[in-house]
This record gives C-alpha cells, sequence and structure tokens, in this order.
C-alpha cells in the first residue's frame, strides 16, 4: 500500500540517542551563549563604536568649520581686514605713513 | 513539532537569550533541518553537518525573523542555502579534481551492500521536494498540515507529493522496501 510509511530509520541520526542528545545539547549551549553576549553591553558598544565615531567626527568637522567661517566673519568687525584698510584710504584719499602700512600688512 | 504558537513563544525567549528556549526548538527541528539538509546533500554525515551550522546560523540572526509563527519555514530555508552552499563547493572541487563530472546528488551506486546505500540511491531518483517531504513525513514524522505550513503548499498537494514519492521509492528499492506501519 502507497499509504505506508517508509522506514527511513537506517538514516535517522536519533537512532543513536546518546549522541543525538550530546549534539543538541552542545548545539543549545552555543547559540544561547552566543545570543547572551551579542546581548551583553560590551557587544552593542564594540558593534554601535565605529558608527558613534564617525557621527562624531562628523560634528566635530561641522563645529570646526563653523567656527572658521564664524572667526572669519568676527575679524571684519575685531580686526579690519587690510582690503577694507587699503579701500578706507583710497576713498578719503589718504596715503598712509609706513608705520601704518606695516600694520595693515601684519593683519593686527 | 510545535504549534506555531509555541514556535512563536520559544523564538520570542531566544530572542531574550533563554537556553531553555534554545534547547527546546533544538530538539523540536533539528531532525526536520538535517532531513531538509539531505534531500539535497544526499549524505547524512553532511547532512548532520549542515543542519547544525543551519541552526547556529538561524539563533545567530534571530532578530531578522521577523515573523516567529513562520520560524520553521524560515530555518529550513536557511538549511537549503547551507546545502546549496555545500553542494557548490562540492562540485567545484569535484570539478577541479576530477574534470566535467557534474554531481548534484550523492552518487550511490545501485548496486552497493547496505538497504541505507539503497534508500539513499532510492531516494537520489526523486526530485528535491518530493525528496524533502517523502522525509519529513516518513523520516520526521510531520503530518500534512504541518508539512504544508512549513514548505508552503497545500495539504492536497503535500499528499499527492508524497503519495508518488513512495510510489517511486517502492519502484526503486524493489522488493527490499522498509514499511513501517499504515500511517496516513
Amino acid at each position: 500500500m502507497d499509504d505506508e510509511r517508509i522506514d527511513f530509520s537506517l538514516l535517522d541520526p536519533k537512532r543513536d540517542e546518546v549522541r543525538w542528545g550530546r549534539i543538541v545539547t552542545s548545539l543549545a549551549a552555543q547559540a544561547a551563549a552566543e545570543r547572551r553576549a551579542r546581548l551583553s553591553v560590551e557587544w552593542q558598544m564594540a558593534r554601535w563604536a565605529r558608527p558613534v565615531l564617525a557621527v562624531a567626527a562628523g560634528l566635530c568637522l561641522l563645529a570646526w568649520a563653523g567656527g572658521w567661517l564664524g572667526s572669519g566673519r568676527a575679524s571684519v568687525g575685531g580686526e579690519t581686514p587690510i582690503v577694507l584698510t587699503v579701500a578706507s584710504w583710497a576713498a578719503n584719499q589718504q596715503v598712509p605713513d609706513p608705520g601704518a602700512l606695516l600694520q595693515a600688512l601684519r593683519g593686527e | 513539532m510545535l504549534s506555531p504558537d509555541e514556535t512563536a513563544r520559544l523564538v520570542r525567549l531566544a530572542k531574550q537569550g533563554q537556553a531553555d528556549a534554545f534547547t527546546l526548538l533544538v530538539c523540536a527541528y533539528l531532525r526536520a533541518v538535517y532531513a531538509v539538509a539531505l534531500s539535497i546533500v544526499g549524505r547524512p554525515a553532511d547532512a548532520e553537518d549542515i543542519a547544525q551550522d543551519a541552526c547556529l546560523k538561524a539563533f545567530e540572526h534571530i532578530d531578522t525573523c521577523r515573523e516567529p509563527e513562520r520560524f520553521v519555514g524560515w530555518l529550513l530555508q536557511i538549511a537549503r542555502n547551507q546545502a546549496r552552499n555545500l553542494l557548490d563547493r562540492r562540485w567545484l572541487r569535484d570539478v577541479a579534481g576530477e574534470g566535467a563530472k557534474v554531481l548534484e546528488f550523492a552518487t550511490i551506486p545501485s548496486a552497493a551492500a547496505g538497504q541505507r546505500e539503497d534508500l539513499l540511491a532510492a531516494l537520489a531518483t526523486l526530485d528535491v521536494r518530493s525528496r524533502e517531504l517523502v522525509l519529513l513525513h516518513d523520516l520526521e514524522g510531520w503530518t500534512h498540515p504541518e508539512i504544508a505550513a512549513a514548505l508552503d503548499l497545500s495539504e492536497e498537494l503535500s499528499r499527492q507529493i508524497l503519495f508518488r514519492a513512495r510510489r517511486a521509492l517502492r519502484v526503486e528499492l524493489g522488493g527490499a522496501v522498509p514499511l513501517e506501519g499504515s500511517h496516513g
């Protein structure tokens, strides 16, 4: 009758119950240990360290660039750029004395 | 086989790292994974290795199993992928070593001594799905509803495939068909 099962017991790894039990126990223990390790704080930190560092580096870069640009704009009010100094002389038809010229070139 | 609800419950516990959940899942499904692997690679020793590797890989990536109720089908697919990878490596090794010989299944001489080898040779005459189904039913003891749910096919198709597979195996095995008691 075709509704009778074929006996595959010769291919059944559970034939050796002791050995199979050892395999199951070892496998489950290994899987559980690896899972717990993945859930640990240390593992999570190691996993996320690189992306966090990349973001931090990006923020630092932005902060530096913003500070650099800001320091550039601040110098217009605080430290007059040489271009504006020369433009002022020209507008007022002034001839700078050597001391004033040297000071402008030094950017101070 | 565990019920889908029980399987889902254990999968959620396993995601939290509970060791008992892993043990119960391995106990419940390792042999089924072996059966699927055997249906592809054709060698029991290789199938055992693949079954263990597949289970470890599944548990390693258990977070990607987004539907715990479908864990079994997901696990079996991992086993199939691992088995096919082994076949690819075996093919490459055999082609490199022996020339243009292509092995899709373990080549077991039909005249080889031993009923075990006869069973493997007879299985080799079936297509992969038929091998998988007949092993899950007759070796692992799954019912047609369980097979249908795990393999994503209808119960009716499962019965048809099993019927044809058993008939083909009986033809291959001739008068030396190992039979168990009558089951539906």
